[in-house]
């Protein structure tokens, strides 16, 4: 199941709305007729009960995930560190980070996946209990400005916009924003 | 801190002078392996000592001296010589070499004639 | 270890071969052109520096050689002596005979030189233009000439990061391997994985020795920038070097250059006071500051003293205070080491408090930060109105440091030796409840000591260092790590080997846990957490403050 993501390759036009298994990332299925409306190329997981989509750009690999070093007195959101490739990577829990019920566990016979993500400063890896799926969608999907956004705090400021496909709703996240000054600061007291 | 100027065209020889002065809490502020450096470096570093080497691949140790004392009457040059040089010795130090060090030298021996060097007025 | 004896030694075989080859090419020439009083003199000027750097360095033989040369060339160019066919020969076997002799410094077999050549030599010195002497044929004894490139290589510090980096993957590996090797049993694996590891311990130590270079090479900088600082302060400064020759890894002395140009800025700018405000405290108008390196078990201590105004703690207390970082309460009770620590603290040197009296907050954290990123401690001590030590305890290499392994929850942690001081075995019976905490005895000296599962393990609010009903089996063992000059034993569940590890840092996000020092790969693959002894230390301090204030 451990796939790379193919990186710097120019994005055709695509047909929107595709949900695909991440292994492929669906380009085959391109259709030149489309205007060239910008893409966004997603990879999607579920967190709790809700779908999450990260850009591809962020994401450096899918991989089954490995064994966790639990590091004690780190925050709850921390699991541990882990051995990806000789690269020691840390493991982070997003339901722990966002305060997401976890679903009851169901993953299939125990295995996880962990995205490793790329982020400006530091490679995290984050687990999820499904495969993660690539998905491609233009940008106008994409709602940036969701009312509620505009409510909450500044410190959720990780959420990028809301794309609807399909009937489904995805959190679209910015993993460079994914751990705020104040999390780092946690991590060090 | 003594600020002194080394002039020897061995790489050994400077090395073990800058070490034995700089131990003793010398300042070693430059190392000329030849005449000509020697003469640019005491006017550039202005040092508070030269120690001289008599034998140099492009001048001869007293032409060195004769052109430092000429720009800079003050400075105080320090002859170092090995055995075998008593001629040239002697008449640096009629052009104004304040004393001289006949290699191979001793750590005490040197340390002893620097700082006397110094002192002098 | 390469002492300064040794490094003079190579020095002074690097330029004998450079003179040795000179000579022979001068010496053609001067075949050629026998009148040419340059190539005379410089021939002689050669062997002159030959002779004296033997002397000096005590190779009597080769300044014994060199003289001979030396006297027959100033002969010639006295127009004392020809330079006939038969004169040539003999000079040239004489300037053979040097490079022989050098090349063979190290070698205790070698004989004495030719005795024969040695009576030519003196022949052509003593007789001067007799042209009835015999010169006698000298028996060649090396007649295939060898070629000869200069022993000493120069080397980018990036390659030998490069071989550093490749030994440290190869070294997990081989862990990995021996101990496939141990369980499958198999004697033939056994043979190759013992002899592998000998080897890579071996290649090991040579790429950590070849990293290695005299700490003189740094502090030699120090004397014209103390200089300078002092005359931009109008400071009287003495500034006392000692242990040149102690050898560190070059990126080590490189990482540490800047905090130590830092330290000594801060103890000149602020530390020492004008010549008038000393002579006021009747301390002598020039200030006393001494860098000094020596070896301490297997690490290198840099001691940064100086005899200036010191650090005022009722000020550092109070910044303490000022700051949250504790209680007034619990600053009262603080040991003066331990607040002194807080210098170190990122942001309290901003403490504006601090820097008019004392002046030592400025970017103390950032010459922590570097110290640590390289498994290193730092220590302050200071006297006000006496002066302050700043100690640095470094690692001598880099990539590998000794470290004991054991198990606390079924995790792996290690522990550098650097911090450890001993290992002890006691019965629980030998363990006492003292205010909260447990103290043993150990050697005649109490030292307190915590069960490491109740500090890292159990959730914080119901945390008890005093019971110790917590503890599993009758005899602990417990490690003895130092901090601060303050002692603290700590119990693990299993304790395994020491073993040299390879440390990896922790990237970001985690590199701001204090706790770990970075992490190791195990043979068997697994990830082992390195322990950061001061943070540990100071995790359990406050930890046990604030069950006090509770």
């Amino acid at each position: 199941m451990p796939t790379k993501k193919d990186k710097g390759q120019a994005t055709p036009a695509l047909p929107a709305d595709e949900l695909t298994p991440a292994t492929t990332n669906g380009k085959e299925e391109a259709d030149k007729g489309k205007v060239n409306e910008p893409l966004l190329h997603l990879i999607v997981f579920k967190l709790g009960a809700e779908y999450y989509g990260i850009k591809i750009e962020q994401v450096k690999e899918v991989t089954v995930t490995p064994a966790i070093t639990r590091m004690p007195r780190t925050p709850d959101f921390v699991k541990g560190v882990a051995n990806i490739r000789g690269d020691i990577i840390a493991i982070m829990d997003l339901e722990e980070r966002f305060r997401i019920r976890p679903e009851p566990a169901e993953s299939e016979n125990g295995v996880t996946y962990t995205l490793v993500i790329e982020a400006k400063e530091y490679s995290i890896g984050v687990v999820v209990r499904e495969v993660p799926q690539s998905l491609n969608l233009t940008v106008s999907k994409l709602d940036k400005t969701p009312s509620f956004l505009q409510d909450i705090a500044v410190q959720e400021n990780y959420i990028e916009g809301i794309a609807k496909v399909d009937n489904r709703l995805i959190i679209v996240l910015d993993m460079y924003k994914i751990l705020s000054g104040d999390e780092i600061r946690q991590l060090s007291s | 801190m003594k600020r002194i100027l080394i002039v020897d065209d061995s790489f050994y020889m400077r090395t073990m002078l800058k070490n034995m002065l700089t131990d003793a809490g010398y300042d070693v502020v430059g190392e000329a392996p030849n005449g000509q450096t020697a003469l640019e470096l005491t006017k550039e570093l202005v040092p508070d000592l030269v120690t001289l080497d008599v034998i140099l691949p492009d001048n001869t140790g007293l032409d060195v001296l004769k052109g430092i004392k000429a720009e800079q009457p003050d400075m105080k040059v320090v002859i170092v010589s090995a055995v075998g040089q008593e001629v040239i010795v002697n008449e640096a130090m009629e052009n104004g070499a304040l004393a001289y060090i006949v290699k191979p030298f001793s750590e005490e021996k040197v340390l002893e004639i620097v700082s006397q060097a110094l002192k002098e007025e | 270890m390469k002492s300064r004896e040794q490094e003079y030694k190579e020095i002074f075989i690097a330029e004998a071969l450079e003179y040795f080859d000179a000579l022979n090419r001068h010496i053609s020439d001067l075949e050629k052109r026998p009148q040419d009083d340059q190539l005379l003199a410089e021939i002689f000027r050669l062997l002159h520096n030959l002779k004296a750097n033997a002397k000096a360095i005590g190779y009597l033989r080769i300044s014994d050689v060199s003289h001979k040369l030396e006297t027959a060339f100033s002969l010639i160019r006295n127009r004392e002596l020809q330079f006939s066919d038969e004169v040539v020969t003999v000079l040239f076997e004489g300037v053979d005979l040097l490079g022989e002799l050098i090349h063979n410094i190290d070698n205790e077999n070698y004989g004495e030189p030719d005795p024969v050549l040695l009576r030519n030599l003196d022949i052509i010195v003593d007789n001067l233009s007799d042209s009835t002497i015999e010169l006698a044929k000298v028996r060649r004894y090396n007649t295939s000439k060898n070629l000869s490139l200069s022993e000493l290589v120069y080397i980018q510090i990036k390659k030998l990061d490069h071989l550093l980096n490749l030994v440290g993957e190869l070294v997990i590996d081989r862990d990995r391997i021996v101990s496939i090797s141990r369980e499958l049993e198999n004697d033939e694996l056994k043979v190759v994985s013992s002899h592998l590891n000998r080897i890579t311990e071996d290649l090991q130590y040579s790429i950590m020795d070849a990293r290695l270079v005299s700490i003189g090479s740094l502090f030699n900088k120090f004397p014209r920038i103390v200089r300078d600082i002092a005359t931009a302060e109008k400071k009287e400064v003495d500034l006392t070097l000692a242990g040149h020759d102690i050898q560190i890894d070059r990126n080590i002395l490189q990482i540490i250059t800047d905090s130590l140009l830092h330290l000594v800025r801060n103890a000149i700018t602020h530390g020492i006071e004008k010549p008038e405000q000393r002579i006021k405290k009747g301390k002598p108008a020039t200030g006393k500051l001494s860098l000094v390196a020596r070896n301490d078990r297997e690490n290198v201590q840099i001691q940064l003293t100086d005899d200036g105004r010191g650090i005022d703690l009722s000020q550092v207390r109070k910044a303490i205070v000022d700051r949250n970082l504790l209680s007034n309460a619990a600053v009262e009770h603080l040991p003066d080491t331990e607040a002194l620590s807080y210098l170190f603290e990122p942001g309290f040197s901003l403490a504006k408090e601090v820097t008019e009296f004392s002046g030592r907050g400025v970017g103390l954290d950032v010459v922590k930060n570097a110290v640590d990123s390289i498994g290193g401690r730092i220590r302050v001590d200071s006297k006000k109105g006496v002066g302050t030590t700043f100690t640095l305890q470094l690692p001598t290499s880099i990539a590998v440091k000794g470290a004991l392994l054991f198990e606390v929850d079924e995790i792996f942690y290690a522990i550098p030796l650097i911090h450890t001081e001993q290992v002890v075995a006691m019965e629980v019976s030998e363990l006492h409840e003292v205010g909260g905490v447990l103290v043993a005895d150990v050697l005649g000296e109490t030292i307190t000591v915590v069960y490491l599962h109740e500090l890292l393990n159990v959730k914080e609010q119901e945390i008890n260092f005093g019971d110790k009903t917590k503890l599993k089996g009758l005899v602990q063992n417990i490690i003895i790590v130092s901090y601060n000059n303050r002692k603290l034993g700590l119990i693990v569940d299993k304790l395994y080997r020491q073993q040299d590890i390879v440390v990896k840092p922790l990237n970001k996000p985690l590199d701001t846990i204090d706790l770990y020092g970075g992490v190791t790969l195990l043979g068997s693959g697994s990830v082992c957490l390195v322990l950061d002894v001061p943070a540990i230390t100071r995790y359990f301090i406050s930890k046990r403050q604030t069950i006090a204030a509770e």
